[in-house]
């Protein structure tokens, strides 16, 4: 890591950022110098403001407190298109490429007038990216590129603009494992040519080789501003993933029923069925790509086995595979002691699978219908006579669901789209609970977004169904709440499960290490409690 | 034997001249995006206003210029209605063929009365000097009438702009990925309506090929469906510029089988023959020969921020 | 597309003024036309007057137009029952070509003619609904297994129809009347007095059938399945998010098939009527555009059983009343034609004014 000239002002300097959508305070008080030269690292968890962060450096929102300096003069660009004028790109997350055009076509859309000289142009393609130490085919048809070559292209998109300041929002979320290295030597090189480069992340280790200073913002404030080299790993993920959430731990401990870490059935010697077994399950992605690899797992009736992992690394899979909708590419899984691997979703809802999926608009509710006809969506068949809805019916039972799953809506009439983020997931978790039978609750990411009442009703819910003998996978990367509410904690690293605690507060830094890819000794990988 | 197959292959250029020009505009505006159902609409009105033109002065390349700015002036309101407007593209398409019908047909009864089949200036046919004295190919090629000469270089351009120019970049991007295209800053309703408009004015050659250098008349409803399968072409052809013309030609075949099998003594159903393009178009959508992919957003709407 | 569906979610309301904006337009296009009656030199009050005596000025002429607001509607209910499930089906020109083939071949069939309790006229009209009900399946099947977009497989299966019914009628071997001279027509035999469906009113007058009430009952249905039934909410499920609705454990594939099946049988249903209600023989242009009008009905209707049979009626007496203009008032029948076309153009484009109330009114 190249020691740059301290004494140099920064290239970029934030000073007391903020900026507030609403009632809601997105960031605040955010100062950070980035020097040229040098890789700055910006950490944190979903939601804690690192979007909004580029958005402001990158022009496409004003911010509402606080003021930026770029190269020296005051920076406040109307637009993206002025910001990439004045010398800062921005590679996003999501890329906005034609598929059908090659990477050249891509390229020179928007950039070029008149004729189109391919090869000309392809050329510059090729010179930039040789530049920083990467090969691209001008040529290749960007729908045909993998998920790295199409980031690459976007990279190169930017550098064909010589901007002074490259940000990249989240790059290595999209990557398998294996094309994450090559990004982090394109970056250090863009670094080494004089640049600054901004790398957005909440994947901590693979950045440990690149960056020369790291921020970590959690919830809107800046609550860590170091240099890589006296890092130390454990705190950085402390820092980001840690809640002010006390009032959790304490509202969990509540003694209404038995001790979490007691299955309520109490077999002896080795349990009867399992509620949930995942064996060697493994996901490769449409460009051969190893999303999950060989996960195997078993969860007894009345576990809460927590699975940790920082978002990315193949939790999402797990999720879209054991609610029936997404075909592991090998392995198994069971709920109760039926096969489901190939079954589809309405086999996991007859078998007793409940599912509480991380992305709950695009697979768990259809936000245009009522809250009463989605938390009955899979069961309108009770309220159907003659083929027709039973509507007051539905809207009865829908109404006691609420009050007993405090989802707080004008009446289970309004659409679904009206509630809040809190209460859409209490619905939906209120669906999923009351599947008749429930042998299995897979919860992906379920407090996500929530404040913290919200969450705790979410999390009371969970208790009470495992006291009922449900068996409950809780996939976060919230590793407070798992060590308050599971059992034990598995860990997902890059697709694999690295290893296993039990559920106590003396774990987390253990735990911690091995979301973030650090080999922890002691570990088991087996699947049963200590 | 040899008399015969020049006179087919003549045949099929004539048929499928109308076909390869309506197809080769639509196939710029459904790259865009937007679907002309209008298409036929479009050819009508064009044949009927050059026959027009072409009555009235005396002149036929003024004929021609009357069927191509009706034609424009039909495209410039479908691309206001299908990309200003976000109107069902699919409903205005519709609207335009029964309105084209219903007002061609209206003002040749008003103007031509009782003069039905009123032989009309029409354009000559260009022998091209020396070549189309050749034995075969002199019948085959090169008796065909300066809007085929005209046309197929037109053809050829819309290749060239579409595969090698800026403008044809942003149509295939506005076409698949109009909030990517909006990101790297083009502007998407411009270009949907500048594509639209050429569909037009292809159209309009169509219609007026078909009118003043083909048949040399107007009648009613003259196109007869010709619109339509010139959207089949540009399904069949897989959007794409060389296999759409060669599907055309392929139509025309069709078309001109319909009359040369007789004549060569073998029966075989005119319906089958007529159906033949669309059944083609057909089986290719749905896989058979060889995967096909209409552009990503064909009848879509853009609205920034969706 | 999605205007409908928010409008669907919308308090009758908001729906009401949703739909006065097409009417609007509608006047507006008529105005039109009759600037053009009166710059055709025809007298407008004459126009006027035949357009109405057409259209319901006598016993016949409400019957007539009745019986065409029935074809239409049947095309427009199953427009919107396909189009619940967020698919579009244009291909109700050709649905209504296969109702026709069908209903005329098992109305030739000889047996038919001599069945008992009616089953002279059931049977064909059943045949016609399925042989529409597995043209449309045809495209519900493409697009699950395919992917195949259904506006242009629907499209291309309707010319194929159309093209059907031309071979049908060209052949002795099909469908054709026996040739007896050179002079005879390329049609097919007229169906027997026992398939011809059965009239409502006593009087040899009017014209009108009982389609009217098949027509009704299915409207009624096509209602109560949209809105009410359990299906019907399927069917918007899948429409809004298919994710979502298999999680739920509904079965994707199938929902679409059947609602495009649905879509196509109502159009068999409306050839079959079309055929034993009125045109009694199967000729080329057997359909004659009611396909392609019902589709503009449907989509008019905004998702509406009552807009629909609204608009059909519209419809059905502007056909009417626009023959009655040509043979009375001396106005040409293509008139009619392009006031039909300006309505239509003008009701799509006014789709934005609808909603920039709804966005106005959130």
């Amino acid at each position: 890591m190249t020691q740059s000239a301290t004494l140099e002002p920064p290239l970029l300097a934030l000073d007391g950022l903020g900026k507030r959508f609403g009632s809601l305070q997105a960031l605040e008080g955010v100062s950070l110098g980035v020097r040229a030269g040098t890789v700055q690292c910006l950490l944190g968890e979903n939601g804690a403001g690192k979007s909004t962060l580029c958005n402001l450096i990158f022009g496409v929102y004003e911010p509402s407190a606080g003021h930026m300096t770029f190269g020296g003069a005051p920076w406040a660009p109307a637009s993206p298109a002025v910001a990439l004028e004045r010398g800062i790109a921005m590679v996003h997350q999501h890329f906005s490429l034609v598929p059908r055009m090659t990477v050249v076509e891509n390229l020179m859309l928007g950039q070029v007038k008149g004729m189109l000289h391919r090869h000309e142009f392809g050329a510059r393609i090729r010179d930039i990216a040789e530049r920083f130490g990467f090969a691209l085919d001008p040529d290749a048809v960007v729908g045909e590129l993998s998920v790295g070559e199409r980031q690459r292209a976007e990279i190169v998109k930017c550098l064909m603009r010589d901007p002074r300041l490259l940000v990249l929002d989240e790059p290595t979320a999209v990557l398998p494992p294996g094309e994450i290295g090559a990004l982090l030597d394109i970056c250090r090189r863009v670094a080494d040519s004089g640049r600054a480069v901004i790398l957005v992340t909440h994947k901590l280790a693979e950045i440990a080789r690149v960056a020369d200073r790291v921020a970590v913002l959690r919830g809107g404030r800046l609550v860590a501003d170091e240099g890589m080299a006296g890092a130390d790993m454990s705190t950085l993920v402390h820092a980001m993933v840690g809640r002010e959430v006390k009032p959790l731990d304490v509202a969990l401990a509540e003694p209404d029923g038995p001790a979490a870490g007691q299955p309520a059935t109490g077999d002896a010697g080795g349990p009867r069925r399992f509620a949930l077994v995942c064996d060697g399950l493994s996901v490769k992605d449409r460009h051969g790509a190893v999303r999950l690899d060989n996960l195997t797992l078993e969860i007894r009736p009345g576990e809460i086995v927590g699975l940790a992992g920082v978002e990315g690394n193949g939790q999402s899979e797990l999720g879209m595979v054991l609610a029936g909708l997404l075909r592991p590419t090998e392995g198994r899984f069971y709920m109760g002691d039926v096969e489901l691997t190939h079954a589809g979703a309405a086999a996991v809802t007859a078998a007793g699978g409940g599912i509480v999926p991380e992305d709950r608009h695009a697979v768990a509710c259809v936000t245009a219908m009522s809250v009463a006809e989605n938390m009955y969506l899979n069961k309108l068949g009770r309220f159907t006579r003659f083929g027709l809805l039973q509507r007051r019916a539905l809207n009865a039972a829908a109404q006691a669901q609420m009050r007993t799953f405090d989802v707080r809506a004008a009446s289970p009439e309004v659409a679904f789209s009206g509630l809040s983020g809190g209460n859409q997931q209490k619905a939906v978790l209120a669906r999923e609970l009351t599947l008749d039978p429930l042998v299995a609750l897979v919860a992906a990411q379920p407090t996500r977004g929530l404040d913290v009442s919200a969450v705790e009703a979410v999390y009371r819910q969970i208790r009470a169904a495992a006291r009922r003998g449900v068996g409950v996978l809780l996939i976060s990367s919230e590793l407070d709440e798992l060590i308050a509410v599971a059992d034990r904690i598995a860990v997902l690293y890059r697709g694999r499960l690295v290893g296993e605690r039990p559920a106590e507060p003396a774990e987390r830094a253990a735990i911690g290490a091995l979301m973030s890819g650090q080999v922890v000794s002691g570990q088991s990988v087996s699947g049963h409690a200590a | 034997m040899e008399e015969t197959l020049a006179i087919f292959i003549a045949s099929t250029l004539r048929l499928g001249m109308p076909l390869m020009l309506a197809a080769s505009g639509e196939l710029v505006s459904e790259r865009a995006g937007v679907l002309n159902l209008s298409l036929e609409g479009m050819m009508l009105t064009a044949a009927f206003f050059g026959a027009l033109g072409s009555w009235a002065t005396g002149n036929p390349y003024l004929g021609v210029s009357c069927a191509v700015l009706s034609a424009l002036c039909v495209a410039a309101v479908q691309a206001w209605l299908s990309v200003d407007l976000r109107a069902n593209q699919l409903v205005v398409g519709i609207g335009f063929n029964i309105l084209a019908l219903g007002a061609t047909t209206l003002l040749y009864r008003i103007i031509f009365g009782g003069l039905s089949r009123e032989e009309i200036p029409g354009l000559p046919k260009l022998a091209v000097d020396g070549l189309s004295n050749l034995p075969f190919a002199g019948t085959a090629f090169f008796q065909q009438s300066v809007i085929v000469y005209v046309g197929l270089a037109l053809i050829v351009l819309i290749w060239v702009i579409l595969n090698h120019t800026s403008f044809g970049l942003a149509v295939r991007a506005v076409g698949d990925e109009p909030l990517s295209a909006d990101k790297a800053g083009i502007p998407v309703a411009r270009t949907r309506r500048l594509a639209v408009l050429v569909a037009g004015v292809m159209a309009g050659l169509a219609g007026a090929f078909i009118s003043i250098a083909d048949i040399h008349t107007f009648t009613e409803n003259m196109t007869n469906g010709a619109g339509y399968l010139a959207l089949a072409a540009v399904i069949f052809g897989g959007w794409n510029i060389g296999r759409t013309i060669a599907a055309c030609l392929l139509f025309g075949a069709a078309t001109a089988l319909q009359f040369q099998l007789p004549a060569m003594g073998i029966v075989v159903p005119t319906a089958f023959l007529l159906m033949l393009p669309y059944l083609l178009a057909l089986l290719a959508v749905a896989g058979v020969v060889g995967r096909l992919e209409p552009p990503t957003a064909l009848t879509l709407p853009f609205r920034r921020g969706k | 597309m999605t205007t409908t569906a928010i409008l669907l979610a919308l308090p009758d309301r908001r729906r009401w003024v949703g739909m006065a904006v097409p009417f609007i337009a509608v006047a507006g296009a008529l105005a039109i036309g009759l600037v053009l009656i009166a710059a055709s030199g025809k007298s407008v009050p004459d126009a006027i007057e035949a357009f109405l005596d057409g259209a319901f000025g006598t016993a016949f002429a409400v019957g007539a137009s009745i019986n065409r607001a029935v074809a239409l509607s049947l095309v427009g209910l199953g427009f919107i029952l396909a189009f619940r499930a967020n698919l579009t089906n244009v291909g109700g020109e050709g649905q209504i070509a296969i109702g026709g083939i069908v209903a005329t071949a098992i109305g030739l069939w000889p047996p038919i003619a001599d069945l008992p309790l009616g089953l002279a006229v059931v049977l064909p009209l059943l045949g016609g609904t399925l042989g529409g009900a597995l043209w449309g399946g045809i495209a519900g099947v493409m697009k699950v297994r395919f992917g195949t977009n259904e506006v242009i497989s629907t499209l291309l299966l309707g010319f194929i129809a159309l093209l059907l019914v031309y071979w049908c009628v060209q052949s002795t071997a099909l469908l054709r009347q026996p040739q007896t001279s050179s002079a005879t027509l390329p049609e097919s035999l007229p169906i027997a007095e026992s398939v011809k469906l059965p009239g409502l009113t006593g009087s040899p007058e009017s014209p009108l059938h009982i389609g009217l009430v098949i027509c009704l009952l299915l409207a009624v249905a096509t209602a109560v399945v949209l809105q009410r039934s359990t299906f019907g909410l399927r069917l918007r499920a899948i429409g809004l998010n298919e994710l979502a609705a298999r999680r739920a454990g509904m079965p994707g594939g199938i929902l679409l098939v059947v609602a495009l099946a649905l879509a196509g049988g109502f159009g068999g249903l409306a050839g079959a009527i079309m055929l034993q209600g009125e045109q009694y023989y199967l000729k080329t242009g057997f359909s004659s555009g009611y396909g392609f009008d019902g589709l503009v009905v449907g989509l008019l209707s905004r998702g509406s059983a009552v807009g629909v049979l609204a608009g059909a009626l519209f419809f059905g007496f502007l056909r009417s009343g626009g023959i009655s203009m040509e043979i009375m008032a001396g106005v040409p029948a293509a008139l009619t034609l392009v006031i039909q076309g300006l309505i239509v153009i003008a009701v799509a484009g006014s789709v934005i004014l609808v909603e920039r109330l709804e966005r106005g009114g959130r």
